[in-house]
């Protein structure tokens, strides 16, 4: 089963390369034209992976463990900035930063002045952080969820202070759940095109998009480099995740909120810092469009009436396929995440590379490999532009989602819980019903979720592999956004948060016990 | 500014041309249900059914083609996407491919479809529907509408009477760090493209290398360039010149910019002409004519100039009343002389130091 994933899996590294050396590239030439995009996709990376560890990390112990006021609140609202497209995320940014936006009339009201043009790689840091932090958050505050608080209290007991207990005893146990989040903004990063574009941070996705039809060449070429770039980055997390202890324990009681004490006021005006810029603020630029395009119109509430019933079918289908997906891409890379977690084998290794490795690669390519692998199969030639095929795009492009956080689920099920259930007489089955999957639950529904959001806002393989007048909220944007109806982006962006949020709500944090 | 009380409502309300929704539902449930036909006949579309890409998006055309369904009882399907990225969908799936008819924003992804053999041929009473200049003198391609090139400026920032005559004077040490460009969008690139066809490669390659020495400002396409000339971020910028009507329509006057247009026919003011063409061995290749023959027709002309502000190219057409005059002659530009080879484009603009 692995490896008939993993070939799937592999379909569009097999397509680029295949590309690459099919249009005969000057290879020499590319490569010393792209050192310097490679560079700068290096540097934002590495920088972004670091900053949205910290702050998704921050955020989730923040908001699970802590008696910090009105958690549950931001333990729904805190995933969320991972719902924006990143073109309109960044574009939304853009217009809080202009004259009468938001942000700057917030900096210029206590003092401060923004910057006048808001570009480059402080700026693409920045935004990226901000929207990639949910990456990280939602695995370690499932991770947190599921670990309970005894061996800290029993710390505590003993005598260390909280921040010391923190770092001794909470730490360790989530660097299985960091690490696995902060491989995701790196992959995210690399092959992030939408936002870095508007803000001018010319990296190799640049090279892949600008040259993508008159430069075959260079255009497939610079997606070699970035596979490779993505292999570096998987090796490197495997190397680094060696050395981490698997200490997994679950189950043990839930923990009791932390009291924060007089750090209370400054912690909540932090988490309000951060869901303020990365999203009520792009939020309310966004609906500030949408308002402006209203008040224009005669009667706005007719008006409203009527663009938001042009967004029905549009916001059902971003829901339903998104949910699908979800599901599909967990059941999927369960039985992988069994093999690398619990048996180190020796396939394990390339088949996990594998399914990682698809989200490095962006979606116009795996959309453009999907095409030529269903093409060209013989009985798959009928799923061509059918929602199988699509699904199978998203599959190939987010797996890798659900794929580390399932390795961390899997691995936290104690393997003495399991020996004792086998001892026991269950068969195969029954133990993963019963006793397994309530214990990896919360790491699933975590994965699942992350899949669900990246579905929702997934643009070039929808609009390359959709069946006919199949639309999502993301197309709608797409083509509000390139002929500058502004208004219908705000609206069809405000709908797309708010149906991000509710199926994270019903489908992910309600049924994850503690996580809300 | 009388003129864009006018804007207001031309894509308002009280426009009868607006898209109804129930109309438009009635085409989505149309739209809905066409693939699953289509899957019932092994994948392959009969004659009834015309399958267009487009590159053109939904806002702009949707209507249209619903109109012609209606009015013809053909059924039409349609995926919209990025003129480049269909472009390229369509080599991939090559004779595979189950499109009819491609309508593209830009005329580099019909030179590129065009060198692949895969564009079919429009008949000549189609073509003569199109002015002159607008149109594949052998029948690949029809113009549908145009767009401008223009200079974008910030009001508060410049003074009109500074404007440049031409494009050309861009390379003056005045402007710079004031120009905004978009290098990697498609419609700098058929620009350049067009001047290379006016001015020849090594007139071409100088201006790019002047215009890179005036340490422009990089953004990644004509919107994102108009709405920062619009909050002041940049002075100038070369873009398309229905953004900035567009943009003024949706902000108001927080869009601080016009359009300045190079007179005398100046070639940083043509017209980049988006056009339809005959997928080369369509199964409805006569439906898919008739279509294109819709699109040239009164009513569907007048529905993009009053949309989009696009200037019509069917002989005969009136553009909307906001825009100004256009010397055709700025329109006749002939891409076929580059032969296709319009990576040396990209690669002259790369040369420059404009990449980014």
């Amino acid at each position: 089963v692995s490896v008939a994933v993993a070939v799937l899996f592999a379909l569009p590294a097999v397509y680029v390369l295949w590309r690459t050396v099919g249009l005969d590239a000057d290879l020499g030439e590319v490569f010393s034209d792209s050192v310097a995009p490679l560079w700068r996709t290096i540097q934002l990376a590495a920088l972004v992976s670091v900053s949205a560890t910290v702050l998704g990390t921050a955020m989730a112990w923040l908001v699970i463990r802590t008696d910090l006021p009105g958690r549950r609140v931001w333990r729904i609202l805190a995933p969320l900035p991972l719902v924006f497209p990143s073109f309109v995320g960044a574009a939304a940014f853009l217009a809080a930063l202009a004259p009468d936006g938001l942000f700057r009339t917030a900096l210029e009201a206590v003092g401060l002045s923004a910057p006048d043009r808001f570009r480059g790689l402080g700026a693409s840091w920045l935004v990226l952080t901000l929207f990639t932090y949910p990456y990280v958050y939602l695995p370690v505050a499932a991770r947190l969820v599921g670990i309970g608080s005894s061996l800290e209290d029993a710390a505590r007991s003993l005598g260390d202070r909280p921040r010391v207990a923190f770092r001794r005893v909470v730490l360790p146990q989530l660097r299985g759940s960091m690490l696995a989040g902060t491989l995701l903004v790196a992959l995210y990063t690399v092959s992030e095109f939408g936002a870095v574009q508007l803000l001018a941070y010319d990296t190799l996705t640049r090279v892949i998009e600008a040259n993508r039809i008159f430069d075959q060449p260079r255009s497939f070429a610079a997606a070699t480099i970035l596979l490779v770039l993505a292999v570096v980055v998987v090796v490197l997390e495997r190397l680094v995740r060696r050395r981490v202890p698997e200490t997994g324990r679950v189950g043990d009681r839930p923990a009791a909120p932390l009291p924060l004490g007089r750090w209370r006021w400054p912690s909540l005006a932090g988490v309000l810092l951060v869901l303020v810029l990365a999203l009520i603020g792009p939020l309310a630029a966004l609906a500030q469009w949408a308002w402006r395009g209203l008040a224009r119109a005669d009667q706005a509430g007719a008006q409203l009436g009527e663009d938001l019933g042009e967004l029905l079918t549009p916001a059902w289908n971003s829901a339903w396929i998104s949910t699908l997906t979800a599901v599909v891409a967990v059941l999927v890379v369960l039985p992988v995440a069994h093999l690398t977690a619990r048996y180190r084998s020796r396939v394990a290794g390339p088949v996990n590379a594998a399914v990682v490795g698809g989200f490095a690669v962006p979606g116009l390519v795996i959309a453009l490999s999907i095409v030529v692998f269903t093409l060209n199969t013989p009985a798959l030639d009928v799923f061509y532009l059918t929602i199988p095929a699509l699904v199978l795009a998203y599959l190939v492009h987010f797996g890798s989602q659900a794929m580390r956080a399932a390795e961390v689920a899997v691995a936290s099920v104690p393997d003495r819980q399991r020996e004792s259930s086998r001892m026991l007489g269950a068969g195969s089955v029954r133990r993963l019903v019963t006793v397994e999957l309530p214990l990896m639950r919360p790491g699933l529904l975590a994965g699942g979720g992350l899949v669900l959001l990246s579905t929702i806002k997934e643009l070039p393989a929808t609009l390359l592999l959709a069946p006919f007048g199949f639309r999502t909220l993301t197309t709608r944007i797409w083509q509000s956004y390139t002929d500058g109806y502004l208004a219908d982006v705000g609206l069809a962006s405000v709908v797309l948060v708010l149906v991000s949020g509710a199926l994270t709500w019903v489908l992910v944090l309600r049924r994850s016990d503690a996580l809300a | 500014m009388d003129n864009f009380s006018a804007v207001g409502t031309l894509r308002g309300m009280s426009d009868p041309r607006a898209p109804r929704p129930a109309r438009r539902l009635l085409g989505l449930a149309l739209l809905a249900i066409a693939p699953v036909v289509a899957a019932c006949g092994g994948g392959g579309d009969d004659g009834d059914t015309v399958t267009v890409y487009s590159g053109r998006s939904e806002e702009l055309i949707g209507p249209i083609l619903d109109r012609f369904a209606e009015e013809t009882g053909t059924s039409v399907r349609v995926r919209y996407g990025d003129s480049a990225e269909l472009a390229v969908l369509l080599a991939e799936e090559g004779d595979r491919s189950e499109a009819d008819l491609f309508i593209s924003q830009s005329p580099g992804a019909l030179g590129y479809l065009d060198g692949e053999g895969l564009l079919g041929t429009l008949p000549a009473d189609v073509l003569d529907l199109a002015v002159e200049g607008a149109k594949a003198s052998d029948g690949t391609w029809v113009g549908l509408s145009g767009r401008q090139r223009v200079l974008v400026y910030n009001t508060d920032a410049v003074d009109p009477a500074e404007l440049p005559d031409s494009v050309l004077d861009l390379t003056d040490p005045a402007w710079s760090g004031r120009i905004g460009v978009a290098p990697s969008n498609g419609s700098f690139q058929d620009f350049v493209s067009a001047m290379r066809v006016e001015l020849g490669d090594e007139a071409t390659m100088s201006w790019l290398e002047g215009l890179a020495a005036n340490d422009p400002v990089i953004y990644a396409n004509n919107n994102a360039i108009t709405q920062a000339v619009g909050r002041g971020e940049v002075e100038v910028g070369l873009v398309n010149h229905y953004y900035n009507l567009r943009l003024k329509d949706e902000l108001g006057d927080a869009q601080r910019a016009e359009n300045h247009v190079f007179p005398n026919g100046d070639v940083g003011s043509l017209l980049i002409v988006s056009g339809a063409s005959l997928v080369e061995g369509a199964d409805a290749a006569d439906p898919a004519t008739e279509l294109v023959r819709f699109l040239l027709a009164t009513e569907a002309q007048t529905y993009f100039t009053d949309e989009t502000f696009e200037y019509p190219l069917a002989v005969g057409a009136t553009p909307n009343a906001v825009l100004p005059a256009l010397d055709f002659r700025s329109a006749d530009i002939d891409y076929d002389v580059l032969g296709g080879d319009l990576a040396s484009t990209l690669e002259m603009i790369r040369e420059a130091g404009l990449e980014g």
